[in-house]
This record gives structure tokens, sequence and C-alpha cells, in this order.
């Protein structure tokens, strides 16, 4: 596709900016809120019980500290969701440490005559917090509050990470896609964003201090007040009811679509581009074969929070390749058989979890280490055996799954008996473009990923044949396959449908040409005639 | 009547700032307590005010221990002015006087009338400065108005902590005389911390001379001049002996 003039591309995203834009205030918004009335009871507790002052600070100090995703992924396991929820508890949890801190800082601040005064005229503990603490507190109190809410626009950008929206959601997309511009359709409106409610607190801040605009009328001062209470909560509620079908969709369950009237199936994918592909391709054949509608759900954050989220009934079905299910979900040891893979996976997961392995796609896009072709051809790489000499002196680059999973390094290391010089962990959508800028001289490309020839790569045999058959496959909830008879009709004709040459042929249209993937899918369907 | 019997306060423990002191505050009059920087006054005072608590003795308020009395009632029925203002300077003139009629629970138009009267009883006019803030006063009004605070709840016993401690000497001659005149038409009983011996003989009923915790000597203004107690009173009170002479004749 013929790359569009910058304001086209805009204005064709505008609906959508605007949602993301309003998910985003909303998740920000809440959890701030939230955090407020969390953090001051918090803040005068913690000035009231020295004792707690510690452990409490402690404990909202740590909880800062723990880096974002990590936050995300730990509070998806302990809440069981994926979505909204546990991505507003990671921005309350974020948000609660500048909000406690400076009200306990505003409490202590205040000067011990106008306290002595206080108590010396008679006023009680709770009327000193009252009338003089706070009120004399409220400017730090606020800049707390401040500074929590634009930490909180930037790191709610990461709630895409888990299916909870946001501008985040093109930041991903982008980056799944190493679409630059996507990257930056999320990455600007979230720094304007921050800009602006660093602007809007910071004129509350300065309207709230005694100190200042205290010849305003009392009934302007009032209604000022009064406005800086109701405008956030008028602006999110009408917020709140349009998103709520979006929240409730997230946390939503199988049981609710029928009720709803309408039978929705909801497909999810990962975050990289041949599951959008995927995932986009199984959204319209059932579309158009069936009566169904489709939730996309897609780009999820990875493996374990797509199979979480099946599991748990919050999705329907996602594209899972045989070796991952295999390996990283049933945790048995590596097969070389495809046929025997495929068939060991479909029984393990029609018992342990009554999923369902439909018929594969046909492609097996394993692991395989992949290089510049330029270095390949110097030093006469072919095979995964030849890097052994050299190993020592190469940097590898590779996704944060592969280095964990008993399929990707570890394992690598035990079969092939060699180590890399130096390993970092990339994000699985910048990785070709490191090694193809020569950041890094190794990665764990996919067989089948389009990049490889766009940036002039190649991968290396498998002489080991270490890595294990990952043909691609919908997997499906059995529920949902009864409840639904026509859905396995409608994805039937996706079996063996498309090779390893096609589907790098579609990643690269897609990463290469930049085409947009839902035109690029149906394009592919009818001329495939199966749409 | 206050009353203090055998009362001793050490902060430490060790040391006592305040030493076996008893003294009676007759209906009515202006006792002063004067002594020098660190003796013990504004201790004194805190500690009728239950803002701390003495190590030993008792203090009585018309005869009650007022270690068996509500510190919150206790507090909002004695008039303090503190040493160095404390006005709350996020609230305006009229909140600050306001605030123990407020706490007390008064009507709105009662405390209304009541602010206006107080503010024109300490010489500052309603429609200037009552919506004002402290910082925005001068050093001798906002003392007027701290006055004008511990007079809100018209309480019998007035606590004052060095009113006029911070200021020049022709503003405090100022406030001075107009604190006899409001003395004249108020008839509190005045407790009135000061290290100023002229501001003593001048405003005192009777003068009680503090020294390293004790007390000195007790006595009007004339008998502690006639009849220096210690040596410590008489070496006091000498340089001020010219002063004092020249005072008598004038009145
Ligand atoms: N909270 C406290 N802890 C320990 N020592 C204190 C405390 N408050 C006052 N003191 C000490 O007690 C002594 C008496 O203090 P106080 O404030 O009563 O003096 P004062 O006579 O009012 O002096 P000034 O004329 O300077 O106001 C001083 O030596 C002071 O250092
Ligand atoms: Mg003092």
């Amino acid at each position: 596709m013929k790359t569009t003039s910058l304001t086209d591309y805009i204005i064709e995203r505008l609906p959508e900016i605007w949602q993301r834009i309003g998910e985003h205030i909303f998740l920000t918004g809440i959890s701030t809120l939230t955090a407020v009335f969390v953090g001051i009871p918090l803040g005068i507790l913690a000035f009231y019980r020295p004792g707690l002052r510690g452990p409490l600070l402690g404990i909202v100090s740590i909880l800062q500290t723990i880096p974002s995703l990590a936050m995300l992924v730990i509070l998806l396991a302990l809440f069981q969701k994926i979505g909204v929820i546990p991505a507003i508890v990671a921005l309350i949890l974020y948000a609660l440490l500048p909000i406690v801190r400076n009200t306990l800082a505003a409490l202590q601040g205040i000067a011990p005559e106008i306290i002595e005064a206080a108590r010396g005229i008679g006023m009680t503990e709770w009327q000193k917090m009252r009338l003089i603490r706070i009120p004399l507190g409220i400017p730090v109190i606020m800049a707390g509050i401040r500074t929590a809410s634009v930490a909180g626009v930037g790191i709610a950008t990461l709630a895409a990470f888990i299916g909870a929206g946001g501008l985040g959601e093109f930041i991903n997309r982008g980056l799944a896609l190493s679409n630059t511009r996507l990257i930056f359709l999320g990455a600007i409106p979230a720094a304007l964003l921050a800009l602006l409610v660093d602007f809007v607190l910071g004129f509350i801040e300065k309207v709230c201090d005694p100190k200042r605009n205290r010849h305003w009328s009392h009934r302007f001062r009032f209604a000022l007040k009064l406005s800086i209470v109701l405008i956030p909560l008028f602006l999110l509620i009408p917020v709140f009811i349009s998103f709520s079908p979006w929240s409730s969709q997230t946390a939503g369950s199988s049981e609710k679509n029928e009720t709803k009237g309408i039978n929705v199936v909801r497909i999810a994918s990962k975050n990289f581009t041949e599951q959008l592909i995927l995932a986009e391709m199984m959204a319209q054949m059932i579309e158009k074969r069936t009566h169904l509608s489709v939730d996309r759900k897609f780009n999820l954050g990875g493996t374990i929070i797509c199979h979480e989220a099946l599991k748990r009934g919050e999705i329907d079905l996602y594209a899972e390749y045989t070796g991952t299910g295999l390996m990283a979900i049933l945790k048995l040891p590596a097969m070389n058989n495809p046929d025997e893979v495929y068939h060991r996976v479909s029984e393990e997961y029609l018992n342990r979890f009554n999923l369902v392995w439909l018929e594969p796609f046909g492609f097996n896009n394993t692991y395989t280490l992949t290089v510049r072709k330029q270095d390949a051809v110097q030093n006469q790489w072919k095979i995964i055996s030849d890097l052994i000499p050299m190993s020592s002196k190469l940097v590898a680059g590779f996704s944060g799954e592969f280095q964990e999973r008993p399929d990707g390094y570890p394992g690598f290391q035990e079969i092939y008996g060699f180590k890399f010089g130096e390993v970092h962990d990339l994000d699985p959508g910048l990785i070709y473009q490191a090694l193809a800028k020569g950041a890094v001289d190794v990665i764990d490309g996919y067989l089948t990923d389009g990049r490889i020839p766009a940036y002039n790569l190649i991968s290396l045999k498998d002489d080991k044949k270490f890595f294990p058959p990952y043909y691609a496959a919908p997997v499906v909830r059995e529920e949902v396959l009864s409840a639904y008879p026509d859905l396995r009709e409608a994805l039937a004709p996706l079996g063996s449908l498309i090779d390893n040459t096609t589907m790098r042929a579609l990643n690269y249209e897609v990463n290469g040409n930049r085409r947009g993937i839902s035109e690029l899918v149906t394009e592919f369907l009818q001329d495939k005639e199966v749409l | 009547m206050i009353a203090l019997d055998q009362v001793s306060k050490s902060y430490d423990g060790v040391s006592r700032i305040i030493n076996n002191l008893s003294l009676e505050v007759l209906e009515g009059e202006i006792l002063i307590l004067l002594g020098s920087s660190g003796c013990g006054k504004s201790t004194i005072l805190k500690m009728i005010n239950r803002l701390i608590d003495p190590t030993e003795g008792r203090i009585y308020l018309d005869g009650k221990d007022i270690q068996q009395q509500d510190p919150i009632e206790l507090r909002r029925s004695l008039g303090y002015v503190f040493q160095g203002i404390g006005l709350f300077p996020h609230l305006s003139i009229r909140e600050n006087i306001s605030m123990v009629p407020h706490l007390l629970g008064w009507p709105e138009d009662r405390i209304n009338n009541r602010y206006r009267e107080l503010l024109e009883l300490v010489q500052l006019s309603p429609e200037i400065h009552a919506d004002r803030f402290p910082d925005e006063l001068s050093g001798g009004q906002q003392q007027r108005v701290a006055v004008a605070r511990a007079l809100a709840a018209d309480p019998d016993y007035l606590l004052m902590d060095e009113p006029f401690g911070a200021l020049d000497a022709i503003t405090r001659d100022s406030l001075q005389q107009e604190f006899l005149d409001l003395k004249q038409r108020l008839n509190k009983t005045i407790i009135f911390v000061t290290h100023d011996i002229i501001e003593a003989v001048t405003l005192g009923d009777r003068i009680a001379i503090l020294h390293e915790g004790r007390l000195e000597q007790i006595g009007t203004p004339e008998e502690i001049l006639e009849n220096p107690a210690t040596d410590f009173v008489r070496e006091l009170f000498a340089k001020s002996v010219k002063f004092w002479k020249g005072f008598k004749s004038i009145s």
C-alpha cells in the first residue's frame, strides 16, 4: 500500500484516537482518584502513628520500585483476570507513594506555634486536622497528587499490555508491527495528556493554596472548590458509563454474551504480526460464515496471558503453536515429529483445560537463530553449529520469552553446548531491527517472519533438531464449540491453507510494505476463495 | 481565682524549670509574671491551660482541680494570647476571631455580632480589617487581633504571654494604654507575662517575680519597690527606680 499522508493517516484513526484517549483518562483518573482516597487517610494514619510510619512508607516505596510490566504480570496472576481491573490496581499502587509521602510531609510541616495555638484555644485532634493541618497542607498534598497523576498518565500506556486499552494500544501495536507511526500515535497524545494534566492540576494547586487567591469572594472560592470536586466526577461518570461495556467485555464471560442476546466470539492474539494476521483471518471467517459477531481482543502481552485468559473464559479462541503448547504450557519434554506433537497437545489440552485444537494452518513457525546475510556469507554460516567457533564474540538479542522457555535459550545451551558472549533482552518487536542495524549479531527469529527477507537476514538450519515443531492452529474453548457448532465449520477452510512461504509473505506485506492487516486478510481469503 | 499549689515542672526529669511554686491570682486583678528569658513564665501559663501538665503539685481554677476537668473545655473557657501571636495564617481576621465561638457552636448571627464588637474593642475596623489575613496587618494590629481572639468567648480569665513583646516602644506604649482602658471595662482576671519591668509596673495590680524556677517575691509594685525581698529583686529594680519615681509623681 502506498504510504498515506500523515494527516490522512491521523484523520482515519481519529475515532480510535479519541476512544483511546478516553480510556486513558478513565484509567488514570479512576486510579488517581482512588489513590487519593486511600493515600490521604494512609498519610494521616502515618502522621498519628509514628510506629506505622516506617513500615507504611517502606511498603509504598517498594511498590514504586517494582518495574511496571512486572507489576502488571503479578497483578494478572493475582486477579486471574486480564483487562481493566489489574491495570487500575497497578496504577493505584504506583500513585500511593507520592500521595502518602506528601500528605505526611504536609501534616508534619505545619509550624509548631500554629499547632500550639490551635491546641491552646481548645481544638480537638480532629478539629486541628480539619481546620488547620489539612488546609495549610493542601498545597503540598496537591503537589503529591499532581506528581502521581502525571506519572500515572505515563504508566497507563503499559495497561494495553494486559488488554486494558488506552493509548498504549497504539504503542503496543506499533511495537508488534515495527511501525513507528503507530508508536507515535500513542506516545504523542500520551505526552500531551501528561502536560495537560500537569497544567490543570498545577492550576488547581494554586487555587487551593490558602496563601493565594484568598481575596476572591467566598462564594467564588466555594464554587471553585466545589467544581474541583465535581468536574472530575462529571468527567468520569460519562466516561465510565460509555466504557462499561468495554470493561465488562474484558471481564466478561460467555454467559454474559448470551444474556446480551448477541452471540459474541472473543478472539485474542499475542503481540506480533503473524498472530494479528491469523486472528484477523479467524475473525473474518467467523463474521462472514456464521451469525456470530466477533470481539477482537488482539495484542495481549504473550503466550501465558492468552492461555490464562482462554482457560478462564475471558476469551474464546486464539492461534497457538504446537511446540509452545507442548513445552511452554504443558511443560512436556521436546518431541520432533510434528504429528505426534499435535496429537499429544490436542489430547492434553482437552483433558486438562477443556480446550480444543482445530486443524493447523499449515506452516511451521519454529524458532531459528537468525543472522545478517552478509555475516553468514562472510563466515560461511549455514547451520547453527557453524557459530560455535565465534560464539563467545557474538552478541545475542533474545526476546524475554525465548530466554526463559525450556525450548528456548536454556535448552539450546544444553543441546548445542555453547553460549553467546553477551545476551541482551529485547522486545520481540524490535529484535529484527536491532539485528539489521548491527546492535546485536544473533537473534531468535521466527522462521516465518516477514522481516527476515525484509531486513536482508538469514535463518540458520537447526542441525541438532533442537527446536520442536511450531505448527499454528486455532485453540478454542470446548464450551464455545458446543454452544456454536458452526464455529468449527467456519474455520475449517483455514486448515492447511498457509505454508511457510505464504506466511512469510503475508508477514512481509505488513512489516515491509505496511499493508493494513484487515484489508490484506480479506484480499488473501478472497484470493483463496474461502471467504 | 486561679491557685497554684506547690507546682513543679521538669521536662527532662532532672532539672526543675519550675520549683515548688505556689501562687494565687485574685479575682479581677492583673497579675504580672516577671522574670528573665527562659525562667519558665510561658511554662506556667501552659500548665494553667493544660497545654502541658505539671510534674508535681496542683492547679485550681475557681477551687476546682484542673486535672479533673476536660482539657478541651478548660482551654475554651480561658482566653490565651500566645507568645508570638499564633494567628492562623490561612484564615481571615474575622475567621481567626470567630474560631472559639465557632468551636463552641455559637449561632452564626451571634458570631457575626461578636467579631465586629471585638474588632471595635481593639480599635480595628470591621469594614477594613475583617477580611484581611494576618500577614496583611502590621505587628501591632496582629497583637490586637490576638487579644480580640482571646476575648472572643468572653472568658473570665485571660492568659497573656508577652502580648506586646515584639513591638517597638511607641506602639507598645499606646497598646499598653489601650489595654488599661480595656481592662477597666472588661473586669477580667488576667495573668500577664513580661520580662519588661516598666511594662510590669505600668500594667500590674500585683507582680510576681520569678527567678530560676522560684517565686522571689509577689506584691503590688509599691510593696516590691519599697521592700524588695531578695537581692535579686533589689538589683532588678535598681535600674528602674528613677523611672518609677517619675511615674509615681505623674499619677
Ligand atoms: N518542650 C520543652 N522541652 C524541654 N525544655 C523546654 C521545653 N519548653 C521549654 N523548655 C525549657 O524550659 C525553660 C522555660 O521555658 P519557658 O518557655 O517557660 O521560658 P520563658 O520564661 O517563657 O522565656 P521567654 O521569656 O524567653 O519566653 C527554658 O529553659 C526552656 O528551654
Ligand atoms: Mg515565654
